[in-house]
């Protein structure tokens, strides 16, 4: 392990990045909506109203020029916390400052600086061409008369669709639409951009495509900050240097994406071995290295799959194989388990919950 | 204004990318003058003594009527149909997000059915004239005065219907039936004289009454503005009322469609 000793004078690199002025200051949000009744309900109890909470006191801060991806599955929030953010709801409680503004007081500064990116292509002009939609949102956005060409040709070079500049949009495919959602957003040159499920429409290899495109284009040379909503822990981890995740409205979890990897996923490995092996293997138990052990079966080549949760890192990790190659057990593969989205919740409320009762 | 014409722009460009659909609807603007002269000509000697006030001849008094009822139409009708259009495309989202004022977005919105209107009318009102069609163009400002103050009247039920498609997603049968009352009641097709006396009461209620009599006047028979001073009046009147419960109406549904988080949902 290495271990960095800061000076007094030079500020680790957590301490630099919360030294990094604030983009995005979210404060006890809640949001709650009335909840649709059925005829007979509403005929049963007229005066009754229910709602449904969609965000419930949450608070974040996201600081300028981060990627922060909101991670959690459908009915989290996600999305209304970005329509919040975009003024395109009210907040029923808490305060949501975007670059200094307040959404609900100063709602026409804040969408001066934040753009989201509507992933809906019907919301493009189909029998319009891609130069003729941008120049419309150059103009709505306030891009002066004299930049609107240099703009548009100079988003549609970061998208990579300058090629494609006098083609209908109805012609594109499903991938350069996207990108021209994309150069849509980028054509005010906002500070903040907000991103909501990317890439759902996308095939895998289109969908890997945008996702480096979004960080070394978007990110690291534009030096936006980038809010991402998804559903998909993978998106979220590949891409984000910090990570909210939100259940049923509530966040579960912030923090940085590494750690936060580290935390949930690191315990659970899939082991290969040749023999069935299985004294030496569930020893493992018994020595405190691994804290669970399932035998997942054997694979049509003979070898047996096991999947072993193992406390305390990767060193850990490397003394449990150590372990059984010492005992001659012949370890074909060993590799960390992705672990879903689902899943992923369970064990951090599971682990707050401990957490709260210790 | 720049963001008004930037919409209507893309809005025009895309209705011209239907070439062959702009063009038959012009083809029709031509077919449907043809036998409307046929009609009024036949229905001459009947008419000529009822709207001897306002015009010499039945073809004009027609014609003026069907082409002020298109702009009551659009002035009631692009409004919360462009509205309902973009939102049902995801487009309206997009808009909302730019900072650009909800007036300016359906300023813009309305632009391109406006001027379409427009020069549909003019065409429409060219092809009467060379039918036959009494019009006296001298008059033709102070026409297109009366023209956008009937406008104007009619724009805030526009907005009214927009209120409704942006809490509620639907305007139900306001629009359909303020356009049959206008159209049965305003004096589009005959003066309201003739109705029966207790419909000429609901009359007294609907703008365009005011507004074709004045416009008739004006542009069929030559009479100065100040000769329809009280028409005028009443238009100008009603529609400052009009205005301002529609705007607040239309507040209200933003208000409403942000809370329950509808605004650009489809």
């Amino acid at each position: 392990m290495i271990t960095a000793v800061a000076s007094p004078n030079v500020p680790t690199p957590r301490e630099a990045a919360e030294a990094v002025p604030i983009a995005v200051s979210v404060r006890n949000l809640t949001k709650r909506f009335r909840i649709r009744r059925s005829l007979a309900e509403m005929v049963r109890h007229p005066f009754r109203v229910e709602y449904q909470r969609a965000l419930d006191d949450v608070s974040c801060d996201i600081r300028k020029g981060e990627f922060f991806g909101f991670l959690g599955a459908n009915g989290a929030g996600k999305t209304t916390l970005f329509k919040i953010l975009a003024t395109l709801v009210s907040p029923d409680s808490g305060t949501v400052i975007v670059d200094g503004h307040d959404v609900v007081t100063h709602a026409g500064a804040v969408r001066r600086a934040l753009t989201p990116v509507i992933a809906d292509e019907r919301s493009l002009r189909w029998r319009l061409t891609a130069k003729e939609n941008l120049r419309l949102y150059a103009v709505l956005y306030g891009v002066p008369s004299g930049e609107i060409k240099a703009r548009v040709d100079e988003v549609l070079e970061v998208v990579g669709l300058n090629a494609a500049d006098r083609k209908m949009v109805g012609r594109f495919s499903s991938g350069m639409r996207q990108r021209l959602l994309i150069a849509r957003a980028l054509i005010p040159r906002p500070r903040i951009l907000l991103l909501d499920e990317p890439t759902r429409s996308l095939d895998p290899v289109s969908a890997r495509a945008l996702r480096n495109f979004l960080k070394q284009e978007i990110c690291r040379k534009l030096g936006c900050t980038v809010l991402l909503a998804t559903h998909s822990s993978e998106e979220a981890f590949e891409l984000c240097d910090r990570v909210a995740i939100l259940d049923r409205g509530q966040p579960v979890a912030i923090g940085e994406t590494d750690e936060l990897v580290m935390r949930v996923t690191e315990e659970r490995y899939r082991l290969w071995t040749r023999t069935h092996a299985s004294d030496e293997v569930e020893s493992l138990i018994g020595r405190d290295i691994a804290s669970k052990i399932a035998l997942r079966g054997r694979d049509d080549n003979g070898w047996t799959k096991w999947d072993i949760d193992i406390p305390g890192g990767l060193d850990s990790a490397a003394q449990a194989v150590d372990y059984l190659v010492a005992r001659g057990v012949s370890v074909a593969r060993f590799e960390r388990i992705g672990i879903s989205l689902g899943e992923l919740i369970q064990r951090i409320t599971s682990r707050e919950a401990g957490g709260r009762r210790a | 204004m720049r963001k008004v014409l930037a919409i209507v722009r893309a809005n025009w460009l895309t209705t011209l990318s239907y070439r062959l659909e702009t063009f038959f609807s012009f083809i029709g603007l031509f077919i449907a003058v043809v036998p409307l002269y046929f009609i009024s000509r036949a229905l001459q000697p009947m008419m000529s003594s009822v709207i001897k006030s306002e015009a010499p001849e039945y073809f004009g008094f027609l014609m003026v009527g069907l082409l002020t009822f298109s702009f009551v139409q659009t002035a009631v009708n692009a409004l919360h149909g462009s509205l309902g259009g973009e939102i049902s495309t995801g487009s309206f989202e997009a808009l909302l997000a730019t900072p650009t004022s909800f007036v300016t977005l359906l300023a813009g919105m309305t632009g391109q059915a406006f001027s379409m209107t427009s020069i549909r009318a003019l065409v429409a009102l060219l092809f009467a004239t060379a039918f036959g069609a009494h019009v006296i163009w001298s008059s033709a400002p102070a026409a297109l005065l009366v023209l956008v103050l009937i406008v104007l009247s009619y724009l805030p039920f526009g907005i009214m219907a927009a209120s409704l498609v942006l809490a509620f997603r639907t305007t139900g049968p306001f629009p359909g039936g303020l356009l049959a009352v206008s159209g049965l009641l305003g004096g589009v097709y005959y003066p309201t004289q003739v109705v029966p006396s207790w419909l000429q009461q609901v009359s007294v209620f609907v703008p365009l009454t005011y507004g074709l009599r004045a416009l008739r006047r004006s542009l069929l028979d030559g009479a100065p503005l100040t000769s329809s001073a009280g028409d005028l009046l009443v238009l100008m009147a009603g529609s400052a009322v009009l205005f301002a419960v529609s705007i607040g109406m239309f507040a209200w549904a933003l208000r409403y469609a942000k809370r329950m988080g509808t605004l650009a949902q489809y």
